[in-house]
């Protein structure tokens, strides 16, 4: 296995956009190369290494074989793991905007939390978050139709409003609760949220929403059954009628 | 001044069809920003290099309200081909609808000097001239719209052409607009009551006139102002299965009125959106041959392709029924726009599929056209950009002509059932290098009546684009990837004298002109044009007439053509 840690030099004011943090991009590089990968902090190009201490091992490896360690605070370093197939990336404190997005496989576990747009459009892999995520966990960015495709994210504390907007596939569990308008527009996947959350899927034509602590449910969705999922009872609705969705959504039984 | 160096090309293989040059090797000389016969200083070695003019859009959405509607509605096609500024270019975005540099880089990186926007309301004619000052390098022009106007209506109503020739000269000086652009006549007035016309000789609501009548007249007031551009058309029910019976019957309206000029009566745009047959989208299928056939067997009229490619687009016409059918048919976003007295509109982003059998024959409907076409001057190769393509795609259309294994390579990857619904499969023609400098560059500058544009001869813009290909070595049937890898990034573009573009690289971005046309109509034909004019702004526009014609504050690089009643055939 091969390591590389970075380490930001100094607290940045002025964020940093990263997409080149990610196991594609280092497995054929050395280290020196990797140092030499650019970065855009505000409009201004610099290399990686002028922004961050990399150390590790020099040889090149393939992604599924490297780790890289994110030491100390990367919550102005955005896009980090965009794109990647394989690979681990383990952050020790928060990441940026964007961690994650277009994700194809391997992991992404960051220990603090996560701002917004994590693992946007990501379609396989899987992304752990310790802490908090922020808005648009797993959704489309902006205009796109379809946000999430496929893989898995798990955050131990809680989300932001439009959790998995325009949600198209996978699979997301909030420990905690999540903002207003979780699952907007859900199109095939599935969310979990273990509290409570405002106004779930609105316009879900598809997927499945569950919330097992309290929501305040749309007037378009029709109350169904009451089913028992491990012991517990959730009443089931159907909709979001408005745009003749088949969408299901189960609230914990006990909120209106 | 850059402008003002001299320039020799050496040993070029040159195509200059307009001259009667195909594929010579000779020696091309720039003075003053023209083509000239002799001249000094620096030389670029274009030894046994492809060697053409800069190319001519004839056809494209490039600037204007929908345009910027496309782009406000379509925030995930922005982040598509962002480039960062660099010394000479400021940021590039998009990709089916680019921000306004960045058309200004692609088209000049491709060899391509010139492009006309294809569609502007008076209204918003002010905005197109605002985004197209924006679009650095090229040329400009914009078309205008005149086939839903009221005003417009009424003349031919009431059978007065000299009143619609002085409506139409001054439309155009108050867009500030180069030609006569006619979309879905009567389409747009029928769509503010929800309806379309569905003919030629459909009524228009309303109005007692048909589509027939509107484009009859327009086409004549068109030739009687000498106007360097023919009317230049979008059918009635274009779009739709079993259209091409309404194309064959628009065109047989128009074979009598004789050319003011050596050109075309009507342009036609985007054919490939109206040569469908079939009663409805299961047994759709191409009418390309018959099209092609009518094409070849009269000379009053030119086509555009609007080839069709898989991928992404962004639809947008002043066909606005049209739109509704998209947005209906795909569940996309719509935008749905009312233009006062003049047209409607709409925007419906696209993704054509490769898998879906009718974008499949639309594909191949277009190809097909322009091989079966015999006179490669009667058909200008565009994707009706962004409609069929982003024409960023061109090189793409210009190999899939000159190859035929590369399309049998393409139709190995289509729905099965295509050899059945068009006969692209049995297509061997392939175009050769005279052939698509015609169908790039010198048909788009004759069929657009720009004389100095498409050509090399002395006195010519000093537009030339340098290709990395040789043609005396280059198979384009077998290296097709090779030849459409060279076309996306010329070696050099050079646009009025200046080297714009090298090997993909923009060196300089200076501002190209606006071409417009100022037609000139007798006094008492205007006079009585004013007094109709004035009771419409009074009565329904929202704004007053005096605020209404495009000022010359917003053309600070003009350049205008003169035409109407009492000018001679003759070119600014």
């Amino acid at each position: 296995m091969r390591s590389i840690t970075i380490t930001p030099q100094k607290a940045f004011c002025i964020s940093v956009e990263a997409e080149n943090i990610s196991p594609d991009k280092f497995a054929p590089l050395t280290l020196s190369q990797i140092k030499s990968l650019v970065v855009w902090q505000g409009n201004r190009q610099k290399t990686l290494s002028e922004l961050f201490v990399v150390e590790g091992d020099d040889a090149p490896a393939k992604a599924e074989e490297l780790t890289i360690r994110l030491i100390g605070d990367f919550s102005q370093v955005k896009r980090i793991g965009e794109g990647m197939t394989a690979g681990v990336v383990l952050a020790e404190e928060s990441v940026g905007m964007h961690a994650g997005n277009n994700m194809l496989g391997g992991l992404l576990s960051i220990s603090g939390s996560a701002d917004d747009w994590l693992a946007r459009e990501m379609r396989g892999g899987k992304v752990l978050v310790m802490g908090n995520a922020g808005n648009y966990v797993g959704s489309g960015y902006r205009g796109e139709k379809c946000g999430m495709r496929g893989g898995e994210i798990e955050v131990r504390g809680s989300a932001g409003a439009f959790l998995g907007e325009h949600l198209c596939g996978g699979s997301i569990r909030i420990a905690g609760d999540a903002g207003d308008f979780a699952g907007a527009a859900n199109q095939g996947g599935t969310i979990f949220i273990g509290g409570s959350t405002y106004l779930p899927g609105a316009e879900m034509s598809k997927g499945t929403i569950t919330v097992k602590g309290e929501a305040k449910v749309l007037p378009s969705f029709q109350k169904t059954e009451i089913v028992q999922i491990d012991g517990l009872a959730f009443q089931k609705y159907a909709g979001d009628l408005v745009d003749n969705g088949k969408g299901e959504l189960l609230v914990g039984v006990g909120s209106s | 001044m850059g402008g003002l160096k001299e320039m020799i090309i050496k040993g070029g293989i040159v195509y200059d069809p307009a001259n009667g040059i195909y594929g010579e090797e000779m020696d091309l000389f720039i003075d003053q920003g023209r083509m000239a016969l002799q001249a000094k200083g620096e030389e670029i070695d274009a030894r046994g290099l492809l060697v053409m003019p800069g190319g001519v859009d004839a056809h494209s959405h490039i600037a204007g309200k929908k345009v910027n509607t496309g782009r406000i509605m379509r925030p995930d096609d922005a982040r598509q081909g962002t480039e960062p500024r660099s010394a000479v270019c400021r940021p590039s975005t998009g990709y089916t609808v680019p921000n306004c540099y960045a058309m200004g880089y692609r088209y000049a990186r491709m060899g391509y000097t010139t492009a006309f926007e294809a569609a502007t309301p008076i209204l918003e004619a002010r905005h197109t001239h605002e985004e197209l000052e924006e679009i650095p390098i090229i040329d400009k022009g914009a078309l205008t719209l005149f086939g839903s106007n009221w005003q417009v209506k009424e003349c031919v109503r009431d059978k007065d052409l000299a009143k619609l020739a002085a409506n139409v000269a001054w439309g155009l000086c108050a867009a500030r607009g180069y030609g006569v652009k006619i979309v879905n006549p009567g389409g747009g007035e029928a769509w503010g009551f929800g309806a379309n016309v569905k003919g030629v000789n459909d009524p228009v609501p309303n109005f007692d006139v048909t589509p027939a009548e509107i484009i009859t007249g327009l086409a004549q007031a068109n030739e009687m102002l000498n106007l360097p551009h023919s009317i230049h058309l979008h059918f009635n029910n274009l779009g739709k299965p079993g259209n091409y019976t309404t194309a064959i019957e628009t065109l047989d309206l128009l074979k009598d009125i004789k050319p003011s000029r050596m050109r075309q009566v009507v342009h036609v745009a985007h054919m490939q959106f109206s040569a469908y047959g079939g009663t409805s989208w299961r047994d759709f299928e191409s009418k390309a041959p018959v099209i092609a056939d009518y094409f070849n067997c009269h000379n009053h009229a030119t086509m555009d392709m609007g080839q069709l490619l898989f991928g992404s687009a962004t639809t947008m016409t002043a066909d606005a029924p049209l739109e509704y059918g998209n947005a209906r048919l795909t569940h996309n976003k719509w935008s749905n726009h009312d233009i006062e007295l003049e047209e409607s509109s709409g925007v419906v982003p696209m993704t054509y599929f490769r898998k879906m059998l009718v974008n499949a024959v639309q594909w191949a409907i277009g190809l097909e056209l322009a091989l079966l076409v015999n006179d490669p001057w009667k058909v200008l190769m565009t994707t009706d950009h962004p409609n069929g393509s982003p024409f960023v795609n061109y090189p793409e259309v210009v190999t899939l002509l000159m190859s035929k294994p590369k399309r049998d390579l393409e139709m190995a990857t289509l729905h099965e059932q295509l050899p059945k619904r068009t006969t692209l499969a049995g297509l061997e023609r392939e175009l050769d290098w005279t052939d698509i400098a015609i169908m790039t560059r010198a048909a788009p500058a004759r069929v657009l009546g720009l004389a100095d544009k498409g050509h090399l001869g002395p006195g010519a813009d000093g537009d030339v684009s340098i290709y990395n290909l040789r043609p005396d070595e280059v198979d384009t049937s077998l290296d097709h990837a090779l030849v459409k890898k060279a076309l996306a990034n010329a070696m050099y573009t050079i646009k009025g004298g200046v080297v714009v573009s090298k090997e993909g690289r923009i060196l300089a971005a200076p501002p190209g002109r606006t071409f417009w046309v100022d037609a000139t109509v007798p006094q008492a034909d205007a006079d009585r044009l004013m007094i109709d004019l004035e009771e419409k702004f009074a009565k329904y526009y929202s704004i007053q007439i005096a605020n209404y014609a495009v000022q010359d504050a917003y053309l600070p690089h003009a350049n205008v053509i003169r035409a109407g009643l009492s000018v001679p055939q003759e070119v600014a």
